[in-house]
């Protein structure tokens, strides 16, 4: 197996492991096995990316004036 | 004491904890004592108060989910508004067999599939984001190995990398690798097969390597 043949199944065997060929060639292949260090990284660091920032304040003003316009809640004071 | 008066003090005091995501709805509790399942059910009442709390809680997720699929900030806030307005108008069908987060989740991530569609834009449509085959990544039998990765990604530079993914990449890359859904799901968010998911996925996490790496060599350079 080459690598071309190795990375072409590889989106579809990264998660659950390949045939004893395809281990067979991630066994003895720096390259492929390299790459798939480097792609289960990302994935991992993805994992770790939290909700950093909070939306404006203009956008509960602009949620409690849809409510307001369609009179599901009184006007109100406003917060957020 | 009005019970809304008081739903609506707790709940406003831990309105923008980050670190709720660990905990159950269950033991979800806002602050004073009053747990996201009371706020829940008293929203589902009409308690405007009580939505006004579940805002507080979960507008940093839903917001950082709009703004890493669209990559724009106005976008970002006006999916946010209408993800919290159809909340608004469903809350009362939420019958709590997935978790509350897990459920506005889902109906967030509709309302920006939606609004991409909408659009008319080619966003969603995977099949025409695919740029041209490349033939020309790490594929080789002989030759040096590339610079690994490892240890070398911060947050921001991911964020960043994330960002200036081609549209129909970040879409399918926030759902399944920061956001955590499984190619069925995705697939049948998107319409497409999972074999479509899988390799599109893949393309996202190729694409972001490169980008990675070309950051890594300048900041190496840069030294
Ligand atoms: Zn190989």
């Amino acid at each position: 197996m080459t690598c071309a043949e190795f990375q072409r199944v590889l989106p579809y065997i990264i998660d659950g492991g390949g045939s004893a060929e395809e281990q067979q060639h991630l066994a003895t292949c720096q390259v492929c096995s390299d790459l798939i260090a480097d792609l289960r990284y990302i994935a991992e660091a993805a994992k770790l990316l939290v909700p950093m920032e909070d939306p404006s304040p203009k956008v509960w003003s602009g949620i409690q004036e849809s409510l307001e316009r369609e009179g599901m809640v009184k006007p109100a004071r406003k917060h957020f | 004491m009005p019970q809304a008066t008081n739903c609506y003090r707790r709940c406003i005091e831990s309105g923008s904890r980050p670190e709720y995501t660990n905990l159950t709805t269950a033991k979800k509790i806002l602050a004073n004592g009053i747990s996201e399942q009371e706020a829940i059910d008293r929203a589902k009442q009409g308690d405007a108060e009580c939505f006004a709390a579940l805002y507080g809680l979960h507008k940093r997720r839903v917001y950082s989910l709009c703004l890493r699929m669209v990559g724009n900030t106005a976008e970002a806030e006006d999916l946010t508004q209408e993800a919290f307005l159809q909340l608004y108008r469903k809350i009362a069908t939420f019958r709590g067999e997935s978790a509350f987060s897990t459920w506005l989740h889902r109906l967030s991530v509709n309302v920006v599939l939606m609004h991409l569609r909408k659009k008319g834009l080619p966003e969603v449509s995977l099949e025409q984001t695919l740029e041209p085959q490349n033939e020309d990544g790490p594929r080789r039998d002989i030759g040096a190995r590339d610079n690994v990765l490892a240890g070398a990604i911060d947050r921001v530079n991911l964020g960043r990398s994330i960002e200036s993914l081609p549209p129909g990449y970040r879409i399918i890359f926030v759902l399944h690798d920061v956001e955590g859904y499984e190619h069925n799901e995705i697939a049948e968010m998107l319409g497409c097969s999972i074999g479509n998911s899988k390799s599109q996925l893949h393309k996202a996490r190729m694409k972001l390597r490169d980008l990675l790496k070309l950051s890594q060599a300048q900041r190496a350079a840069r030294r």
